[in-house]
């Protein structure tokens, strides 16, 4: 490592190609396994069309919205219109810079680290980059000169500053665990604690999830882009490449959010009880898995939930869905908060 | 039928009493219905006078009787549901000046009949709160009537420039939020203009009528008595049956003809599939605009070995062309009782299924609770039918109240709730799916065998009124015919049950939160080709250039003319 060139231009430029191709296919199959899963649970059978088993389907889908003819409003603010789709996949796809996706390992010699960056205020980044993305939906809303589409930004607006509060505050509960805001110490501490975070932490785990269904304009809080009210909410007038970059930031911020779920709730790439079981772990049977499947595993098992929770629920109303965020959720989450706090102090940090 | 004689009686001194010299004749066509010819001048007084005997307004039938004795009649259906009773006021309009009173202010569930009598017979109604354009295309010359008997029934007028529908301006303050004419869960065109402030709906405008293609002109004057039924079957996509027989029976009561008891019995049978098979699809529906496709998923699954049975029943799975004059066409083969036994055993024990499922589902109680109150009171006024009404604690049922098929003998069980919201039109559509599927099991236990058609040897009469109404899945349908020569009816008038629903809408979305509209419409089931009495079309284009609206206005009329064949 002692160029610096290849240490800092040629290594994080192959891990940024990867991180975004992986993220990239993911969000794809992600709309494919959803289909395909929801499908089953609707008794029907879902793409199986393209490709063995319907498994190219979403590369179909990728090319069909590349050529598809992009239509702009005649009365759109053309600049803006542009930017918002911009402006929401940019920070979608920014977060994954500091996911730490397993631990450091060697490779012919070299250490290497399956994620680009470990900053000490990891998870500040991740909230304040996130929350950027709201901009995309507002200004593509109120861009493209539509009702429905001012209308569905509107409440997007709405929605996100609801749950953003309830949010911080569960992921609040994690650093005064750890005592730390890098997402690779988080997953460290929770190694030495012996215990995922989820379980002294549940009640936050369950909040930050919600919420995170919620940031994510997803079934049952997909308000924005209600169809039965709001046509398409704020991606109305939107078409070809534009929409595809909606679409694309809505799968990898539900990627985003799984992935910081695993990070802080289930101990990353660590397996399951990583002290306790540690003899398990290490048997020859299983010792040759890899931490970034214990990642990818969990992260799945939360992408898999939202689609779940699509087959099960009805949409709630906006009304609802507002009281749900301000009387119920952040009430909860600030006696949670102080009841960490508490056994923080009373237990010491794990 | 005694006490329907003394009733009548007692209908007709009420009346006579009330506007003496106004009550110009009375008489009783077939023995439920009585009809009131009276004094232009005299028909507010003569219907607040039925409406103290609680009688309901049903509809507005304009006939050009010029060639007959020289003037208009406008007659207003009533409907005294506790006696099982019609009771018709019949006015005589000169044809120099065809104007009547309008009766809307006593009966607000008149406001779009007596606009639909003025736009397609002529005859206008004076005082009409709303007197604007209901039933024509916005580009229809002024004057021209197309139910007037002059008027051939494939002239077509020319297209016009720049015509659009006259729009309600919204209150000071509220925007505009379009939903329609086209929109994702509407799955026909109608065009709800909300006034909206913020998210809260303060009023509402609609124009529908898109899909007014004449059915009723094309009954009068191309088609025979026979012919009828097969037309009638299309007016609805889902409930064709109803019409095809409310139809005939109405040509029967015109014309005293008595139908077997083994084809009533069958009538009643498939009216009860058709009925278990539309529910099933409105609860997938409801649930769809409430954003859970597993419901739709899971009830049109169900629903569709019915449409299945349906389909080996009378070889089709929609129009069944079973209906005909005196009968039926087709008798009920033996070896399908079995299967229909099994076929709703299964639905009923996963309909039991999905009500314990929606029952217990706490967002769908949240979303449905108190969304779209429709009070028993306005309801009433409204004149709203079916499970609207039921749902609004009104007990009106068209099979209990003017029994029909052979619901006189598997009599429904009247199912109502009182509180008037989505959730409590949910229950009542469960509870009649669940009795529906009971009365299909009595209706074969106790199938009587026979002939299914009594044979019509003579020619029907003329100038016989017949009124027959069928309990519709979506409420009652309406259908009035005047028997005529040439072996078609003079005059074919058909109600369906959205018409009276549709417009007790503005009041259950006055100040809703917009994302309660969708679900408050579709609690209503709407059907909006029955109401226009259309079929369905659909354009396609495989080249590329811009249309005009007018153009596209063109296209789909030739593509209609075409009879849809590109």
């Amino acid at each position: 490592m002692a160029n610096p060139w290849v240490a800092f231009l040629l290594v994080p430029l192959i891990k940024i190609v990867v991180i975004l191709l992986a993220v990239i296919l993911i969000a794809a199959y992600m709309s494919f396994f959803e289909r395909k899963i929801l499908a089953y649970m609707q008794i029907r059978i879902g793409p199986n069309r393209v490709g063995p088993r319907g498994w190219l389907q979403p590369i179909a889908d990728a090319l069909k919205l590349l050529v598809k003819e992009d239509i702009v409003p005649a009365r759109a603010e053309k600049f803006v219109y542009f930017l918002g789709p911009v402006l929401v996949v940019a920070p979608a796809l920014l977060v994954f810079s500091v996911i730490p996706f397993g631990p450091a390992f060697k490779l012919f010699g070299y250490e290497v680290t399956p994620y680009l960056t470990d900053v000490n205020i990891g998870i500040l980044f991740i909230l304040g980059v996130s929350s950027v993305g709201v901009y995309g939906v507002i200004l593509g809303g109120w861009a493209s000169n539509n009702k429905f589409s001012m209308m569905g930004g509107l409440r997007s607006a709405a929605q996100l500053v609801s749950y953003e509060v309830p949010m911080g505050l569960s992921v609040v509960t994690v650093l005064l665990m750890a005592n730390s805001l890098s997402l690779v110490k988080i997953v460290e501490a929770q190694k030495q604690a012996g215990v995922w975070y989820f379980i002294p932490g549940i009640v936050a785990f369950f909040i930050y999830f919600v919420c995170g269904v919620a940031e994510t304009n997803r079934n049952p809080f997909d308000l924005p882009e209600a169809e039965s009210e709001l046509v398409a909410g704020f991606h109305t007038e939107y078409s070809g490449m534009k929409f595809a970059f909606y679409f694309l930031a809505e799968y990898a911020n539900m990627v985003v959010v799984s992935s910081i779920a695993t990070v802080l709730f289930l101990g990353g790439w660590l397996p399951p009880f990583p002290n306790w079981l540690a003899a398990v772990w290490a048997l020859p049977a299983l010792a040759w898995i890899p931490p970034i499947a214990w990642f990818v595993l969990k992260m799945a098992a939360f992408l898999f939930v939202y689609i779940w929770f699509r087959g099960t629920f009805p949409r709630y109303r906006f009304d609802q869905l507002m009281d749900l965020g301000w009387k119920v959720f952040i009430p909860v989450s600030l006696v949670n908060l102080m009841a960490v706090g508490l056994g923080v102090l009373l237990i010491g940090g794990k | 039928m005694a006490s329907v004689l003394g009733v009548a009686a007692q209908v007709n001194e009420a009346v006579a009493r009330k506007i003496g010299a106004g009550l110009r004749a009375a008489s009783q066509g077939p023995p439920d219905t009585l009809r009131l010819v009276v004094a232009p001048e005299e028909l507010r007084s003569a219907t607040e006078e039925l409406l103290r005997l609680r009688a309901r307004f049903l509809i507005t039938v304009g006939i050009d009787a010029r060639p007959l004795s020289a003037d208009y009649r406008v007659l207003y259906l009533f409907s005294l549901d506790g006696e099982h009773l019609f009771v018709v006021l019949e006015c005589a309009v000169s044809p120099d000046d065809p104007h009547v009173d309008s009766i809307a202010a006593l009966v607000p569930g008149a406001n779009w009949a007596e606009r639909e009598c003025r736009d397609a017979v002529g005859v206008t109604p004076d005082g009409h709160p709303d007197p604007r354009r209901l039933l024509l295309a916005d580009d229809w010359p002024e004057g021209l009537f197309p139910l007037r008997r002059d008027f051939p029934y494939d002239y077509r007028p020319p297209a016009a420039e720049g015509v659009a529908p006259v729009p309600k301006q919204p209150p000071e303050g509220a925007s505009v939020l379009p939903i329609g004419p086209f929109f994702p869960v509407l799955e026909e065109p109608s065009y709800w203009r909300l006034f909206v402030e913020g998210e809260t709906v303060v009023g509402c405008d609609y124009r529908g009528f898109y899909n007014h293609r004449g059915i009723e002109k094309l009954g009068e004057s191309t088609l025979t008595y026979n012919e009828i039924p097969y037309l009638a079957e299309r007016i609805c996509g889902i409930c064709g049956f109803i019409h095809s027989t409310a139809y005939c029976q109405a040509v029967e009561k015109a014309a005293g003809i008595e139908v077997p008891r083994r084809a009533r019995y069958i009538r009643s049978i498939m009216l009860e599939l058709e009925r278990v098979h539309s529910h099933l699809l409105w609860l997938g529906i409801a649930g769809h605009i409430l954003g859970f496709d597993t419901v739709l998923m899971q009830t049109w699954r169900m629903r569709e070995p019915v449409m299945w049975l349906a389909e080996e029943i009378s070889g089709n799975r929609k129009t069944y062309g079973m209906n005909t004059i005196g009968g039926l066409r087709r008798d009920l083969p033996a070896t399908v009782v079995a299967k229909v036994l099994k076929v709703v055993d299964e639905v009923e024990r996963e309909s039991v299924a999905v009500r314990d499922a929606i029952v217990g589902d706490t967002t769908l109680l949240a979303r449905t609770k108190n969304v779209g109150v429709l009070t028993g009171d306005w309801a009433r006024q409204v004149c709203v039918v079916g499970p609207p009404a039921r749902g609004s604690g009104v007990p009106i049922d068209a099979r209990l109240d003017h029994p029909y098929a052979a619901y006189d003998e598997v009599p429904p069980r009247l199912c109502t709730q009182q509180a008037g919201d989505t959730w409590a039109r949910v229950l009542v559509r469960v509870e009649e799916l669940l009795d529906s599927i009971r009365q299909v099991r009595e209706g074969l236990a106790r199938l009587p065998a026979g002939e299914v058609l009594a044979e019509v040897k003579d020619e029907i009469p003329r100038d016989r009124i017949g009124i027959s109404v069928v309990e519709a899945p979506r409420g009652e349908a309406v259908h009035f015919v005047m028997t005529g020569g040439d072996n078609r009816p003079y005059r074919w008038r058909v109600r369906a049950p959205t018409y009276p629903n549709l417009q007790a809408m503005p009041a259950m979305i006055d100040h809703a939160a917009i994302a309660d509209v969708p679900i408050t419409l579709g609690s209503l089931d709407p059907c909006f080709s029955c109401t226009e009495r259309v079929e369905a079309i659909d354009v396609s284009t495989h080249s590329r250039r811009v249309y005009s609206r007018q153009e596209l206005l063109a296209m789909s009329r030739e593509l209609t003319l075409r009879g849809g064949r590109r």
